[in-house]
C-alpha cells in the first residue's frame, strides 16, 4: 500500500512538472510567436511605411535597383548614392541616448524639391502635409531592463586608435556606426546584423577593457 | 463527468490568470515601433555650423566677413579676421545683412507695368528678358541708353564698362551726399586717382575735418580699428581734434571738438598752413610748391588774426595759432589731417578739402607709419584700366542736372528718385524714358516709377568681388560667393543677366570679356578668368600648385591680398594752394529763426537705402539715442530762447521745401546750425508700401538748395540755410537715452556735455 502511495505521489509529481513545464512551454511559445523575429535578430529587414533606401542618402556606391540593375537619371547617367554622413540626419547620436530618428520636417528641408515625383518622397510629403508622423518599424532594440546610451559609445569610437580590434585608426563616423550596425549604408532595407544580445555587449565591453558592472546597463 | 461550482470557478479564474500572463509578456505594439515626429524639435541638436568667407555689400566699404551658416540658412554674420580692410571688426549696418535676405517684402518674380498703369504684375523672366532685348535693340540712338549703378568696383566695373561701350550706351554712378570733392581734392594734392589709406592707428596727433569717420565716412569700421590702437593709452595715446560744425559721433569721441562755422573749415585749414609756413614748422620744399614760392605772404588772406578768417571760421586767432602749432610740433609726428563729409560739401567744398589735405604735404607723412599712404592699381590688369576705374567714380550733382534725358534706362541698386533732390530733375528723366528697367530687391522710390522690376539675388546669394577702395595700401582684392542658395527661385544675378543680355543683342560682350570659349557664360566664369591670372602670378595670401586650390583658398579666406605689393611713387608735385579767398555761400531763407541745415548720414540706416531693415531701424543714434524716426539737433539756449521744447514739432523750411520732423535739444549743437539726419521719409507709391520705412520721418535730402561746388559740380549739401517754425503739435521721442542711469565706472569719470561758450 505504501509502494503504490509512493508511485501515486512520484506520478502526481510528474503529472504536476508535466504541466508546469506545459504551462512554461505555452507561455514562452505564447510570447515568442507572438513577436516579430527580427526583434530577437532573426530573419530580415522588417517592412517600412516608406521605403527609405539608405543607399541613396549615405551609400556612395552606384545605385542598382531590385533587379540589380544600374539606375540612371534623367540624361541616361548612372547615380552613385550621396554619401550623407550618418550624423546628419541621426543628428543626436552623439549627444545622447538616443540616435534619433529625424522629424518628418528635416527630411522635408531638401524632399521640398528633391524627387517629389518619386512614389515614396510623395507618402512622406503627404506625412508633412497633413502633419502626420511617420511610424517606423523598429530593427534595433534592446529590453527594458538594459539602458544603452549612444553618447560615450560614439565618444570613445571617435577616439583616435579606438576604432576596431583591427586596429584602424580613421575615426570615420560611419566605420564607428557599422561597428554595431553593420554597413547601413549599402542596405537599401536595414536589418540588425549583430545580436546585440547581453554576450555581445560584454563580449565588447571586455576587449576595449570597458567596465562589466552589471550596474553599467542595468540601472 | 459534471462540473461543480467550485471546479468552474477555479479554471475560470486560473484561465483569466494565464489570459493576464501571456498577454503580459508578449512586446506591446509600440515598443516595436519608433516614430518621426512632424516639426523638428527645437531642442534638438541641429547639425553643424559652417562659415563662409564673403564680402558685405550693405556699404561702399565693402567689408569682409564671414558668415555662419546652418542647415543651408545663413544666421550671423561677423567680421573676416583675415580681410585687409576691417580685420575681423564690423558694423551693425554688416550685421543687418541677414535681415535684407530673409526681408518679407522682397521681390519674389519680375515685374511689368505697362506705361500709363500704376499696378504691377508677374512675369516670366524669358518675357522680360524679351522686352529688355527689344528695347535696346530698337533703340535707334544707342547712347540714348543709360545705366544707373552704384559706384562699381572689380569685375562687375569691367562687366558694366564693356557692356556699355559695345552697346555704345552711357554709364553714371549713383552716390546719395557723394564724395566727388574729396576724389578730386586727392588728385589735387597727392596726384592720386584712387583714395589712398589714412594711417590713423600709428598716428600721434589726428585733426579731422567734418569726416565723420567713425559712424558713415568713407571706411568707418576699418577706421574705428584703427582708431582704437589710436587711444591705448599712456605712451602710444595719439590725440584726436575733430573740426566740424555739427557735434557728430566722432566729435564726440575726439579729445577735443573745434565747433566750425560751415564752410569755414578750408579757411581754418588755410589759416594753419599759414602759421605752419610763416613760423617756419612744416617741410620748407612742400611749403615752397605750395604757395607756389611765393611764401606764407602769397596766403596773407588767411592771417588768423584777420577779421574774416575769425568771422568764418567761428574760431578764435589764438587757438588757431595753437592748432598749427601742436599739428607741426615735433614731438606730436606724425601727425594727420584729413577732411571730408560736411567739409566738402560746400561751394568751396574742393578748396577746402584741398587745403586741409595739403597740410599733410607740410609734416611730410607721406608714405610714412601715421600719415597718408598711396593705394597701388588692382593687381589685375583690366581692372586698373581707366574705363573700369571710372566705373567706380559717382556723378557730380551738375552731371545729373545736365545729363541727356535717356530713352531706355537701366538702374541697379541704387534708389536716385529718393536720393537726388529734386532740382535733379531725374524723376523727370525716368517719367520722360520710354522703358525704365530696375534691378532691385525692393519696391521703392525708384523701382515704383521703372516699368520693368527684376529680382536680384542678395549679396549673400550671388557672387562678386571687390577692390577696396581705399584699399589697404598693398594690394588686395575681395571675393563674394553664395553662401547660401537663394531663398527664392525667382531671383537672379546682375551679372549674369548682363551676360545673356549681352549674348541676345549679339554685340560680342563674351569675346570682349575673353569668356567666349565658356558654353553660356557666367558671372562666375568672368570671375574665375580674374582669378586665373593672379593665381599664375603665384605670388600673395594664397598660393597652390592647381587653379582649383588657388580658387577654394581665396573662397576660404574672402580673398587675396599681397603684402608686398605698394604704391613706391610720390604722385605728381601738389597743385599750389588757392590763394584767392573762396566763395562760401550759404543759400535759403533769411533773416529771424534761420539756421545753416548740416544733413547728416544715419549712422545706421546711412543714406536711407538700409532704412527697410528693422534691425538697423531700432539701432539707437550715437549721439542722439533716437530709433525709428528723424529729428531735429537744436541748441539748448537757442530753444530755450526760442521757446521750443524737446518734442515740439518744427517746420523747416529751405527755398526748395518744408519737412516737419520734432526737435531734439541738445547743448553741443552750435547755436548757428540745425542738423537733420538722412534716410528716413520713404514712400514708393500709393500702391507699394515699405513696410519698415514707411510713414517714419521725413527725406532731408528733398528740401536741399541745389547748390554746387564751383570746381567739381559736387552738391553743397551743407549749404543749406532753413527757417524753422513750430507747428504747435508735441510728441515724445522715441529714444532710449534718459531710460538708462549713468554709472560712474572706476577711472572713468561721467562726461557731462557743455555748450560752447
Amino acid at each position: 500500500m505504501k509502494r503504490i502511495a509512493a508511485i501515486g505521489i512520484v506520478a502526481g509529481g510528474l503529472a504536476l512538472g508535466g504541466l508546469v513545464t506545459l504551462f512554461l512551454v505555452l507561455f514562452v511559445a505564447r510570447a515568442w510567436w507572438t513577436t516579430p523575429f527580427e526583434v530577437f535578430g532573426f530573419g530580415g529587414a522588417p517592412e517600412q511605411p516608406i521605403a527609405f533606401p539608405h543607399t541613396v542618402h549615405a551609400g556612395v556606391d552606384i545605385l542598382v535597383d531590385e533587379d540589380g540593375n544600374h539606375k540612371l537619371d534623367a540624361s541616361n547617367e548612372e547615380m552613385n548614392g550621396l554619401g550623407l554622413g550618418c550624423t546628419y540626419c541621426h543628428r543626436n547620436v552623439d549627444k545622447g541616448a538616443s540616435a534619433s530618428i529625424p522629424p518628418v520636417e528635416q527630411c522635408i528641408f531638401c524632399h521640398k524639391t528633391i524627387g517629389t515625383d518619386l512614389p515614396e518622397v510623395a507618402k512622406l510629403v503627404a506625412a508633412w502635409d497633413n502633419k502626420e508622423a511617420v511610424v517606423w518599424e523598429r530593427v534595433h532594440r534592446l529590453p527594458d531592463h538594459v539602458r544603452f546610451v549612444h553618447e560615450p559609445h560614439i565618444r570613445f569610437f571617435t577616439k583616435t586608435g579606438n576604432l576596431l580590434p583591427s586596429g584602424e585608426q580613421a575615426a570615420m563616423a560611419a566605420n564607428v556606426c557599422s561597428t554595431c550596425h553593420g554597413d547601413v549604408a549599402a542596405m537599401a532595407e536595414v536589418k540588425q546584423v549583430r545580436s546585440l544580445k547581453m554576450g555581445d555587449c560584454v563580449d565588447c565591453h571586455r576587449n576595449y577593457s570597458a567596465p562589466t558592472d552589471c550596474t553599467t546597463c542595468h540601472y | 463527468m459534471g462540473i461543480t461550482r467550485r471546479q468552474f470557478l477555479r479554471w475560470s479564474g486560473a484561465s483569466a490568470v494565464g489570459a493576464v500572463v501571456f498577454n503580459g509578456c508578449r512586446i506591446p505594439e509600440e515598443e516595436l515601433q519608433v516614430e518621426s515626429p512632424v516639426d523638428m524639435p527645437e531642442d534638438l541638436v541641429t547639425g553643424i555650423d559652417n562659415w563662409y568667407a564673403t564680402i558685405c555689400r550693405q556699404d561702399p566699404e565693402a567689408c569682409g566677413i564671414i558668415v555662419r551658416v546652418v542647415e543651408g540658412r545663413a544666421k550671423k554674420i561677423e567680421g573676416n579676421p583675415d580681410y585687409p580692410i576691417n580685420q575681423g571688426k564690423h558694423n551693425a549696418r554688416s550685421e543687418a545683412g541677414l535681415q535684407a535676405l530673409y526681408h518679407p517684402d522682397r521681390i519674389q518674380q519680375p515685374l511689368f507695368r505697362e506705361g500709363s498703369s500704376e499696378d504691377f504684375s508677374p512675369i516670366s523672366w524669358t518675357d522680360a528678358r524679351r522686352k529688355i532685348t527689344d528695347s535696346l535693340g530698337n533703340l535707334a540712338d544707342k547712347s540714348k541708353f543709360l545705366l544707373v549703378t552704384q559706384p562699381l568696383r572689380g569685375h562687375l566695373a569691367l562687366l558694366a564698362s564693356e557692356f556699355v561701350q559695345a552697346y555704345g550706351g552711357k554709364h553714371m554712378a549713383f552716390e546719395t551726399l557723394e564724395q566727388v570733392t574729396l576724389r578730386q581734392s586727392v588728385k589735387d594734392v597727392f596726384g592720386q586717382d584712387r583714395l589712398p589709406d589714412f594711417d590713423i592707428q600709428n598716428s600721434r596727433y589726428l585733426i579731422s575735418f567734418g569726416a565723420d569717420f567713425l559712424s558713415t565716412w568713407i571706411s568707418p569700421v576699418k577706421y574705428s580699428r584703427g582708431y582704437g590702437e589710436l587711444r591705448q593709452g599712456p605712451g602710444k595715446r595719439g590725440v584726436h581734434v575733430q573740426v566740424d560744425s555739427r557735434f557728430s559721433m566722432t566729435a564726440a569721441s575726439a579729445d577735443e571738438w573745434v565747433p566750425v562755422k560751415p564752410g569755414g573749415e578750408g579757411i581754418l585749414a588755410m589759416s594753419m598752413v599759414y602759421v605752419i609756413i610763416r613760423d617756419g614748422l612744416g617741410d620748407r620744399g612742400a611749403a615752397n610748391v605750395l604757395t607756389g614760392g611765393n611764401g606764407y605772404q602769397a596766403l596773407d588772406a588767411f592771417r588768423p588774426d584777420s577779421h574774416d578768417v575769425v568771422e568764418a571760421t567761428g574760431v578764435s586767432e589764438e587757438r588757431i595759432v595753437e592748432l598749427a602749432h601742436v599739428f607741426a610740433d615735433q614731438n606730436n609726428q606724425p601727425s594727420l589731417a584729413i577732411g571730408g563729409g560736411s567739409a566738402g560739401a560746400h561751394t568751396s567744398g574742393l578748396f577746402n578739402l584741398r587745403a586741409v589735405y595739403s597740410l599733410n604735404l607740410l609734416v611730410n607723412n607721406v608714405n610714412k607709419d601715421g600719415g597718408v599712404f598711396f593705394n597701388p592699381a588692382p593687381p589685375i590688369e583690366r581692372l586698373a584700366s581707366q574705363d573700369v576705374m571710372n566705373m567706380g567714380v559717382p556723378a557730380s550733382f551738375r552731371d545729373w542736372k545736365e545729363m541727356d534725358s535717356p530713352q531706355v534706362l537701366m538702374i541697379r541698386g541704387v534708389n536716385p528718385v529718393y536720393g537726388l533732390p529734386p532740382d535733379a530733375n531725374f524723376v523727370t528723366a525716368v517719367e520722360n524714358a520710354d522703358f525704365v528697367i530696375a534691378f532691385s530687391s525692393f519696391m521703392d522710390e525708384t523701382s515704383a516709377k521703372a516699368n520693368l522690376i527684376l529680382p536680384e539675388h542678395t549679396y549673400l546669394e550671388d557672387w562678386g568681388d571687390d577692390v577696396p577702395d581705399p584699399g589697404p595700401r598693398y594690394q588686395s582684392m575681395g571675393l563674394q560667393q553664395p553662401v547660401v542658395r537663394p531663398f527664392h527661385a525667382e531671383t537672379r544675378s546682375f551679372g549674369d543677366e548682363v551676360l545673356l543680355l549681352g549674348a541676345a543683342l549679339n554685340i560680342g560682350l563674351t569675346g570682349r570679356l575673353g569668356i567666349d570659349g565658356n558654353d553660356n557664360p557666367t558671372f562666375q566664369d568672368l570671375l574665375k578668368k580674374g582669378a586665373e591670372k593672379l593665381w599664375m602670378e603665384n605670388r600673395g595670401s594664397v598660393r597652390a600648385g592647381t587653379f582649383d586650390g588657388f580658387w577654394n583658398g581665396v573662397l576660404q579666406r574672402g580673398g587675396w591680398w599681397d603684402t608686398e605689393a605698394k604704391e613706391r611713387a610720390i604722385g605728381s608735385d601738389p597743385r599750389p594752394l588757392d590763394t584767392i579767398w573762396p566763395n562760401i555761400s550759404i543759400e535759403g531763407p533769411t533773416g529771424e529763426d534761420t539756421y545753416n541745415l548740416i544733413p547728416f548720414l544715419s549712422n545706421s540706416i546711412a543714406d536711407g537705402n538700409l532704412a527697410h531693415l528693422p534691425w538697423l531701424q531700432a539701432a539707437p543714434d550715437p549721439v542722439t539715442t533716437m530709433v525709428w524716426r528723424t529729428w531735429v539737433e537744436m541748441n539748448t539756449k537757442t530753444a530755450e530762447e526760442k521757446g521750443i521744447r524737446e518734442g515740439d514739432m518744427l517746420e523747416v523750411t529751405s527755398s526748395n521745401g518744408t519737412v516737419i520732423a520734432p526737435a531734439y535739444i541738445h547743448p553741443a549743437v552750435p547755436p548757428w546750425t540745425v542738423s537733420i539726419p538722412v534716410g528716413q521719409g520713404h514712400k514708393a507709391s500709393e500702391q507699394y508700401s515699405e513696410r519698415y520705412a514707411e510713414g517714419i520721418g521725413v527725406n532731408t535730402l528733398s528740401i536741399l538748395t541745389p547748390i554746387v561746388d564751383g570746381d567739381t559740380g559736387a552738391l553743397a549739401w551743407a549749404a543749406t540755410r532753413v527757417k524753422i517754425k513750430k507747428t504747435g503739435e508735441h510728441i515724445d521721442l522715441s529714444r532710449f537715452e534718459g531710460n538708462v542711469p549713468a554709472f560712474e565706472l572706476e577711472n572713468a569719470k561721467i562726461v557731462q556735455i557743455a555748450p560752447p561758450n
